[in-house]
């Protein structure tokens, strides 16, 4: 395996064998170790000294199912301080099978913008790309398909990327061809920018079999945790048959569903943009409600959501992305949810911070709730770098500045996702926290709050909460590292699903793992972070959430959040 | 007296037919708990995970009111 290294401001590529204390990371570990060492935690974050890392998973390139995981890492221009942030798509298993561990993007090239082309003998070479400044990525990538056929990974940015806006994602393509997966948060696409970069095209034709000590222990376990993806209930038949909107209705119960800018939990038209609406609608136009879009995938927890003549409008319709442009917009309308999900995707924007920048918008009363037509029009201005565009762009703290307005939900620069921490006290704990910034898939720890009838830990209460978002943030840092999908944690979720993980990891490496190796990885990763942000100026100030979260109660259960701060001080004491 | 169940996810499979989003019409005895209706429902208490009594998060004890609307959830996992 080697790392390639493009030097955006003298225009070199030079590949390298992968340094010795790299060598059995992946996915986040590796991003976030290497942003660690490399990376001035005081730099500029789109300025020359970023640099902006593509890593596929550890176990990415194998026999094992749902691992098609790319790892993005930088400093981020949203948060101030480390980012990680993660896609699926085709990308990740393009890169490792043509035997490459991590893509590092380094200096600037600030008047002139380049494609990196990675071919199928793993040669490399950056080709001018002025004249697709501000394109879209789907008419990008549908010319890139001309130029050099359907058989490349893309991912690149949109016109927010090339603006430097801090709300700008990374697009990847999935397997039917379309940019319409995300590394959403923490405003990488504006790092890409700013480096000059406005695509990779990587060839799907590498040989490059993965590096493995043990290939028949490998393949042993890998056998077993598909088996186990398979057989559980929500993996094996719920996602396929209504994707992650099945969580509307249950979080929506819970009352930990943000609506009108997270003024109360409960959406009184979550019914009609729930998952089982959606698969309704979907059906009846045509469309299709299973759909696989990441290699190596076995769920299908995607979807292609078509208009009413049954022509495409976007894929997948998910849920953060139904709650972002519909309960916290006031909107109802699945028909324009599915088309600001395809103009984020198209221009290059976060869901997440885009939808909740323009529930900010409506709560300062620019426009109203639930007028999803205006919110359309609202994501098409970030296209035209009109000075509101520019301002929805940048995301929620950035319309809070633009109104004068002070209800942000924000942790660190960066928006909350589709869980009221109110109403689930363990999100309080991981938002505030992870070094990330708000993010949910940090320590999603929804599931023990509304599990037997209520929850076998109270949602409402501080206790047990921080020692569960610990273990879980502990627990995803070294998920994201290996690349297994957050979806396919069912593999994992047994004694005899973590000892199947241990067993890959050994056979892999050819190196013990067992015990608290697991832990110990996780570990690893959220000290190299922690590290990282406190070099760049952040404290335990900077762990806590906004006042609003602790003064206005949400209704219908009237909660506020109840941890402390020296319970959340308490969250990293390891 | 009777309550309105609505099977959410993929519950409502187990009772093919039915139109989901109308709901089941189902008798229960007066004063029964929601661990009386998940019993009576048929359906294996561990895939109902979450359930809601007219839009209220509800515990297994909780009496279900006549008339009530309903709703079954199953265990959520993801991120």
């Amino acid at each position: 395996m080697r790392f390639l290294r493009v030097n955006m401001t003298d225009q070199t590529i030079r590949s390298e064998e992968v340094a010795e204390a790299y060598k059995t990371l992946g996915g986040r570990a590796l991003t976030s170790i290497m942003v660690q060492s490399e990376v001035p935690a005081t730099s500029d974050p789109l300025g020359p000294e970023n640099k902006l890392v593509f890593a596929p998973g550890y176990f990415t390139g194998t026999t094992l199912v749902n691992t098609g995981r790319l790892s993005v890492g930088a400093k981020s221009p949203l948060t101030g301080g480390i980012k990680e942030s993660n896609v699926g798509g085709t990308v990740a298993f393009s890169l490792a099978r043509l035997g490459i561990a991590a893509v590092v993007i380094e200096g600037q090239c600030a008047d002139t913008s380049f494609f990196l082309h990675i071919e199928a003998d793993g040669s490399a070479g950056l080709v001018e790309a002025d004249h697709y400044q501000g394109m879209r990525t789907y008419a990008l990538v549908e010319q890139l398909r001309q130029i050099y056929g359907d058989k490349k990974s893309i991912t690149c940015i949109g016109p927010a990327g090339d603006m430097q806006l801090l709300s700008a994602s990374i697009q990847s393509t999935d397997l039917d061809g379309r940019p319409c997966r995300a590394a959403g948060r923490g405003g990488l696409g504006a790092v890409m920018g700013a480096k000059g970069l406005k695509a990779l095209i990587i060839d799907q034709g590498g040989k490059t079999a993965a590096e493995i000590a043990d290939s028949e222990s490998f393949k042993t376990a890998a056998r077993s945790y598909a088996k186990a993806v398979k057989e559980d209930e929500f993996s094996g038949q719920i996602l396929p048959e209504l994707g992650t909107a099945a969580l509307v209705e249950p979080i929506n119960a819970a009352g930990a569903f943000p609506t009108r800018n997270a003024r109360v939990g409960q959406f009184e038209g979550a019914e009609k943009i729930s998952g089982e609406a959606m698969a309704e609608l979907i059906k009846s136009r045509g469309g299709r409600t299973t759909h696989k879009g990441c290699s190596q995938c076995i769920i299908d927890c995607s979807n292609v959501f078509v208009d009413k003549k049954g022509d495409y409008v976007t894929s997948s319709l998910e849920y953060e992305t139904i709650w972002s442009m519909g309960g916290m917009i006031g909107n109802d309308d699945l028909d324009s949810i599915a088309r600001l999900d395809f103009l984020c995707d198209d221009i290059g924007l976060d869901t997440m911070n885009t939808g909740v920048a323009i529930g900010i918008a409506m709560d300062a009363g620019y426009r109203s709730f639930g007028d999803g037509t205006a919110a359309i029009a609202l994501v098409e201005e970030v296209a035209t770098g009109s000075e509101i565009g520019r301002a929805i762009g940048n995301g929620p703290v950035a319309v809070g500045k633009y109104f004068n307005h002070d209800r942000v939900p924000t942790v660190k620069g960066q928006s909350i996702a589709a869980y009221d921490p109110r109403a689930l006290q363990g999100m309080a704990v991981t938002y505030a926290t992870t070094p990330m910034g708000a993010d949910h898939t940090a320590g999603w720890v929804v599931a023990q709050n509304l599990e037997a009838f209520g929850g076998t830990i109270n949602p409402h209460k501080a206790e047990g909460q921080v020692e569960l978002s610990r273990d879980s943030q502990i627990h995803m840092a070294a998920v994201d590292s290996v690349g297994i999908c957050d979806f396919a944690q069912s593999g994992l979720a047994s004694e005899e699903g973590m000892a199947n993980v241990h067993t890959m990891y050994a056979a892999k490496s050819g190196l013990s793992f067992a015990g608290d190796d697991w832990r110990e990885l996780g570990v690893k990763v959220l000290k190299a972070e922690r590290a990282f942000n406190r070099g760049a100026g952040f404290t335990a100030k900077d762990d806590r959430l906004p006042s609003m979260f602790y003064t206005e109660p949400l209704p219908p259960y009237n909660v506020v959040v109840q941890v402390s701060d020296e319970e959340m001080a308490s969250t990293f004491d390891f | 007296m009777y309550v309105r169940l609505k099977l959410l996810g993929t519950l409502s499979s187990c009772y093919p037919g039915h139109y989901p989003p109308a709901g089941l019409n189902i008798e229960i005895a007066a004063g029964a708990t929601v661990a009386d209706l998940v019993e009576r429902s048929g359906i294996a208490q561990e895939r109902v995970a979450i359930v809601t009594i007219n839009g209220v998060l509800a515990k297994a004890g909780d009496r279900v009111p006549e008339n009530a609307v309903v709703k079954f959830m199953q265990p959520v996992t993801g991120g």
